[in-house]
């Protein structure tokens, strides 16, 4: 389904990909079942989409407007309005430290976030909150003069049905920048990386130049969140240079995102939608190649960012040489590292670039969980089936799970493959491997274990981590877990989904 | 970098404003953070009947990104979530809030659940008081509050919730009361970025001169048991300038329990001291012993501020003369009340942020007037951080840098003023806190050393 930008509500990731967030078996046979996705068959289902579980248990998630917040909330020189009640406001404290912390690493100034919530009460629910909205947009106008404002919704704007399309017009005609209106409510899609397609849906319709008057034959759009710049050193040996968007980017590097010669990213979850509709609006084209990680991927990655940008004779070169560079350290990594197990607990796409890396080191990987799986990305292109690659390359993962950051589950996973580590992005799953012993390397740096380099990062990393046993360990015999017992003694993560399954199957 | 951070901070300006909706760089959130309050007491699981992000949007910013406090036994990732669709939002989610208790009781180990709801289960209406009884009514200690995020501020939230354990569990009672217990009413628990070591802090001092303390949260509460003996409790302490007011007055009228209000969390030996005798007085408890203690306590204090007083009398390089205090009235006053009667700093500028209902803000102002003895001094409320640093940079310090007592928020400001911050509030997001207090005797001490490790730190 091609991307439109016609409409200013970007179609949900499960509208357009198929999306689920419960699912378990290997990854084999996930990607077997996807294949539907990429005109392939196999799926069990019979039907043109994967099977997906769902019980009756589920902690809370995470939503579509903290991922517009993380995003268009992180933008410099713009200001992103919150239009709800103040509690969706809370997010501002977590993305403001992240943002500081980015901007930190990128060497950038630090600055606090510019994110202003209209505060809805009680009467707002009734009358509805467009005055509200109005006032705070024109607040954020005179306060910074940003170069845009964008506008998330809510639950409770969505609810009542406030008209944040006309404000937003009828503003922007006035100021003179763009008022981008970003349709994130938290109900509206069963998983968050909707929020990441609404961003880039609004920053294609009104921020990117409609019409570039030229075209920089050397700019990269690298797709990223708030990782140390590792992509400007790899691309200057390709001669090219790095646009990083969306998160720290001013509103400048959004503009001329239709003039770079490639789009990349780090992961296909982000950078799916966005990469996608560059090349269909603008002509950028999207590097349609496995992600950057391990030897596999990332000697992939650069020859097909090579080609698309001209520059093949350099790609060998560098490739040829990252490979002997990185090799006696490696070596001496695999050494170290043999014999230990991990878990790897992240975002879909990057989870499969992860295990990449981990076996690249030697390091045993029988389990993973991921927060969602999209069967397909927007490009509809089976060069960029991460999942796929994994498997082929590197082969099967026979614990491979979905499930939406839902820490009971993961006691019964963890069980099932007994790792030395885990590895982890998102809060939530390591404080529960710590109360049973296991580190967690956080990857606070999403850009650390990617490219040649990345695979040595990594395996440092994984071995100062395995040093904090210690603590976790100490600590595991001391704590008791909120869970039962008769629900840890079950072997399955997924028995209570089942059993609803037999008894409900509407809520599939 | 740290050249190129001062020119954009320099480059910068900031336009005069004026108030309106506007709630810029947030220092509350709404009722259904209260979550929190459930989980802070030993035991006790939220369930959440709310959209998808906004359990983790609660912990994930007051528990986590604020003083990295973590989520304890049943909060953090733990807390149920029904994760609301559009199905919830079109059809109503009372259906699926019954399956998510019933599962939640299969998974979970918990003493007490509390259901909150959000913004999607309150404007849609669903009838989750008839749900959550049907449970009740089977026996299991479950409760709700209706706790929509348009319906107020966390610290509203907050009431809701305790008076919700209060009618729904601890329930009737007109038995006697036990003389020399009281229930604490104080700090909100998890905003506050220190409630945790605080309240070991009051419970200890209350312990010290003679009471049985229900400290009702934190590691110290004995949980559920602890709340079914508070009608027991011959009094109520509310210790902050007004939260815990209105479950005070409840409390008045269902059981028949006399309260104390004290305004001013103590801070010091001075203000502690003061403070444990107004409390004994109102017990009728025996003076000696709290005599004793107080006694004790000070000599204690008193040894170490000695020491202290070498640094602060003689030190070379200057020391903040004049301070700003941007946070919650609770430690808003308590700090102030410190700074001013016993450190002898001069105070600048004081904002109050969480929003206090009218009806307490006169009060609070007449604390204020009254600082001490010799000085008065000013208070303003004002909850859009934007406002908040146009009137700090509209302060006049004099010659030195003043020392701003804020959160995470002001940090470019302090630097923009070349003074210090120290980070005592709501969103501590560079502070990592595990059991430090700033109150009592104990915390008083920390506190001294926070502040002059700050200030002397950065010096060269």
């Amino acid at each position: 389904m091609a991307i439109n930008l016609n409409t200013a509500v970007v179609e949900s990731r499960e509208q357009r990909l198929g999306t689920i967030i419960a699912w378990d078996g290997t990854a084999s046979r996930l990607s077997k079942e996807s294949a539907y996705a990429r005109g392939g068959c196999g799926s069990d289902c019979g039907a043109r989409r994967l099977c997906e579980l769902s019980g009756p248990f589920t902690q809370g998630s995470v939503c579509s407007e903290q991922m517009v917040e993380c995003q268009a909330g992180n933008v410099r020189e713009a200001v992103l309005i919150q239009h709800s009640p103040i509690g969706c406001g809370a997010g501002q404290v977590i993305y403001n430290s992240i943002y500081r912390n980015g901007l930190a690493m990128r060497k950038l100034p630090v600055e606090n976030l510019h994110l202003i919530s209209t505060n809805l009460q009680e009467n707002d629910m009734i009358f509805g909150g467009i005055e509200k909205l109005e006032q705070s947009v024109r607040d954020a106008w005179e306060r910074h003069q940003p170069k845009a404002i964008f506008i998330a919704t809510s639950c409770a704007t969505g609810i009542i049905g406030d008209d944040v399309e006309s404000v937003a017009k009828k503003v922007e005609e006035e100021i003179g920048i763009p008022v981008v209106p970003l349709h994130c409510e938290g109900f509206k899609s069963k998983h968050w990386s909707t929020g990441f397609d609404a961003t880039q849906h609004g920053i294609m319709r009104q921020i990117v130049n409609k019409k570039p008057k030229k075209k920089q034959e050397d700019l990269v759009n690298v797709i990223a969140l708030w990782g140390s710049d590792v992509f400007t050193p790899m691309l200057k040996e390709l001669g090219l240079r790095v646009n990083y968007v969306v998160d720290l980017a001013t509103v400048g590097e959004l503009e001329q995102l239709s003039e770079a010669a490639a789009t990349v990213g780090f992961c296909y979850t982000l950078a799916s939608y966005l990469a996608a509709g560059l090349e269909q609006e603008f002509g950028v084209p999207e590097v349609k190649a496995p992600q950057p990680y391990g030897f596999a991927g990332t000697d992939a990655w650069i020859r097909e960012l090579a080609r698309v940008t001209h520059r093949e004779e350099k790609a060998e070169a560098y490739i040829a040489k990252e490979h002997a560079r990185i090799a006696p350290k490696l070596a001496e990594l695999r050494k170290q590292l043999k014999g230990i197990k991990g878990y790897v607990a992240t975002g879909s796409a990057y989870s499969h670039g992860l295990i990449a890396v981990l076996r690249e080191l030697g390091v045993e990987v029988n389990g993973s969980l991921v927060f969602h799986h999209d069967p397909i990305y927007d490009s509809h292109d089976p060069r960029q089936d991460s999942l796929a690659h994994l498997v082929d390359h590197y082969g099967d993962v026979p614990s491979f799970t979905v499930s939406n950051r839902q820490q009971y589950q993961f006691y019964g996973l963890l069980q099932r493959v007994n790792p030395d580590f885990i590895i982890i992005r998102h809060n939530g799953l390591a404080p529960l491997a710590s109360r049973l012993g296991i580190p967690a390397a956080p990857l606070g740096d999403e850009h650390h274990a990617l490219g040649y380099q990345g695979i040595i990062n990594l395996g440092e990393t994984i071995l100062e981590i395995l040093a904090h046993k210690k603590f976790h360990q100490d600590l595991a015999a001391h704590v008791k877990l909120p869970y039962k017992k008769e629900w840890l003694d079950l072997k399955d993560p997924f028995a209570l989904v089942k059993a609803e399954n037999l008894l409900d199957t509407e809520r599939a | 970098m740290a050249n190129a951070e001062i020119k954009n901070i320099k480059a910068k300006t900031f336009p005069i404003v004026q108030k309106t909706n506007s709630i810029q760089q947030i220092r509350y959130s709404c009722s259904i953070s209260a979550l929190h309050s459930a989980a802070a007491i030993p035991g006790v699981i939220p369930i959440t009947h709310c959209g998808p992000g906004c359990a983790d949007k609660q912990f994930m910013n007051v528990s986590f990104y604020n003083g990295f406090q973590g989520g304890g036994y049943g909060g953090g990732a733990v807390v149920p979530s029904t994760n609301a669709t559009e199905k919830e939002v079109v059809f109503g989610g009372a259906e699926r809030l019954r399956e998510l208790i019933a599962a939640s009781l299969k998974v979970l180990d918990a003493d007490l659940f509390v259901v909150l709801t959000g913004c999607i289960s309150d404007l849609v209406g669903d009838d989750v008081g008839s749900v959550v009884s049907e449970f009740q009514q089977q026996g299991v200690p479950i409760v709700f509050a209706e706790t929509g995020g348009f319906k107020g501020n966390n610290f509203i939230g907050h009431e809701l919730v305790t008076q919700a354990i209060i009618d729904q569990y601890v329930g009737e009672y007109t038995g006697p009361k036990e003389k020399g217990t009281v229930n604490v009413w104080s700090l909100l628990p998890f905003h506050n970025t220190f409630w945790r070591g605080d309240l070991t802090e009051i419970k200890r001092i209350l312990e010290g001169v003679g009471l049985k303390v229900n400290i009702l949260f934190g590691y110290e509460s004995e949980g559920v048991s602890e709340w079914k003996n508070i009608p027991k409790a011959q009094f109520n302490l509310v210790l902050s300038p007004w939260l815990g007011l209105q479950t005070a007055h409840h409390l008045a009228e269902k059981y028949d329990q006399p309260y104390l209000h004290i305004p001013v969390i103590p801070i010091g030996a001075q203000e502690t001291s003061a403070f444990l005798r107004k409390v004994v007085e109102f017990s009728g408890l025996d003076t000696a012993q709290a005599e004793r203690f107080i006694t004790q306590e000070e000599t204690s204090y008193y040894h170490y501020l000695e020491s202290f007083s070498d640094f602060y009398a003689e030190y070379w390089w200057g020391l903040p003369a004049k301070f700003a205090v941007v946070g919650d009235s609770a430690y808003n006053l308590a700090l102030t009340k410190f700074l001013v009667n016993q450190l002898g700093i001069i105070p600048g500028k004081q904002i109050i942020t969480e929003n206090p209902p009218e009806e307490y803000r006169a009060a609070i102002h007449q604390q204020y007037q009254t600082i001490a003895k010799d000085v008065s001094t000013d208070v303003e409320f004002e909850d859009d951080s934007y406002l908040i640093h146009q009137s700090i940079r509209q302060t006049k310090f004099g010659n030195k840098a003043p020392i701003i007592f804020g959160t995470t928020w002001e940090r470019d400001l302090a630097k923009e003023l070349k003074g210090a911050i120290v980070e005592v509030g709501f969103p501590a997001s560079y502070e990592v806190v595990i059991s430090r207090s700033y109150i009592g005797y104990r915390g008083a001490l920390t506190l001294l050393e926070k502040i002059y490790t700050t200030t002397v730190g950065a010096s060269a």
